[in-house]
């Protein structure tokens, strides 16, 4: 760091310095090509059969990526706990979303067996009540 | 503004002095003040995103091969391409904002540059991939109409009861809000590469270059999750 205060004595008043973190340039690449290689594991594993995890291993690694750039070059690490708060509560919030549609999605169908299944239509028994071509 | 009690920050010589503005105490306040209100923003932007990514789970559930089959229309190359691009801008804006704390001017300039570059290159590939798809008229919801590459495909998944235009809305909606984020981003960096041009960023006083590269970020995060759940979906 190179930066030099300005005389402020006399002033008299606090004056609230603010420090950055600085991050190194070593860290920052390594974050870069550990997310190029995790790109790669990304359609590496697209072609592997997980037997139904398919979804779960995809997105597994998704969060992974998405939390080294939060952490690193979104410097979240050496961020305020009020921030960490807010954005990770965004995200608590979003669950709660994504929790609420497949608890409908996926039990519709068991709570009344007159309503057609949205869970999921198999190829050659599209409801007609859906269609909309 | 600046008076005989506005607070100048430490300014490396050459650069533009920043003020304190009037109604912040000090400069850590005003910092942080910009950050918890950059984050909340951000929030939003999750939870914005986040609602598309609700529908596409619900109707990826109620159309699995579908989105199987629609997916695999996609050209994954040019998908994986753009994810290394923009992770790749992801890096240069993180540098510039390295460089803008180190006050270096010249180095920060073109690491933003280079950023506005790379999404500039997303962009690009962006174009190439939904002109085929217009071309083949895979388009979203009342303007689907399959012809060319991929339409006897397409139309035997419709007899059988699947619903394709569906996968092609989330894909136009989802990559198009997206886009709109990259193209928006390119803009608000360029401007304020052109601050750091004339030495109005430094040691000092970097959060603007700070909060636009949160905003850079969260676009890439976005499109970490875009690529598999539209180009490989599972």
């Amino acid at each position: 760091m190179t930066a030099h205060a300005p005389s402020h004595a006399g002033h008299g008043h606090e004056y609230g310095m603010h420090v950055a973190h600085v991050s190194s340039a070593g860290t920052l690449i390594r974050i870069l090509v550990t997310l190029l290689i995790l790109t790669i594991v990304t359609v590496a594993i697209s072609r592997v059969d997980f037997g139904g995890a398919n979804m779960l291993v995809a997105m597994v690694i998704a969060l992974v990526k998405m939390s080294l750039v939060m952490t690193f070059f979104m410097h979240l690490k050496y961020d305020t706990a009020v921030n960490i708060l807010f954005i990770l509560g965004s995200f608590v919030f979003l669950s709660l979303l994504f929790l609420f549609t497949l608890a409908d999605s996926t039990t519709r169908a068991d709570t009344d067996p007159t309503l057609v299944q949205p869970a999921k239509v198999k190829p050659g028994v599209y409801p007609s009540s859906l269609g909309h071509h | 503004m600046s008076d005989a009690h506005a607070h100048a920050t430490p300014t490396p010589s050459g650069f533009v002095p920043h003020h304190v503005a009037h109604h912040f105490k000090t400069w850590e306040q005003e910092f942080q003040s910009g950050k918890l209100g950059f984050w909340l923003f951000l929030a939003t932007e999750v939870l914005l995103f986040g609602g598309l990514f609700a529908g596409y789970i619900y109707y990826h559930g109620m159309y699995e091969e579908t989105f199987r089959v629609c997916g695999r229309m996609l050209d994954w190359q040019l998908g994986a391409l753009n994810t290394s691009v923009l992770l790749l801008s992801s890096w240069t804006m993180a540098m510039g904002v390295r460089a803008a704390q180190l006050s270096q001017r010249k180095a920060c300039f073109g690491w933003l540059m280079t950023t506005v570059l790379c999404g500039a290159g997303f962009m690009v590939v962006k174009y190439i991939e939904y002109s085929a798809k217009i071309e083949h008229g895979t388009l979203p919801t009342a303007w689907f109409h399959p012809h060319g590459e991929h339409a006897a495909e397409l139309n035997k998944l419709i007899a059988e009861g699947g619903h394709p235009a569906m996968f092609f809305s989330f894909y136009f909606t989802m990559t198009g809000i997206h886009g709109l984020h990259v193209l928006i981003g390119m803009i608000v960096i360029t401007y304020y590469a052109t601050g750091v041009a004339k030495g109005k960023y430094h040691s000092g006083h970097y959060l603007p270059i700070d909060l636009v590269g949160l905003y850079w970020h969260i676009v890439d995060i976005i499109w970490i999750f875009l690529f598999p759940l539209l180009y490989l979906v599972p």
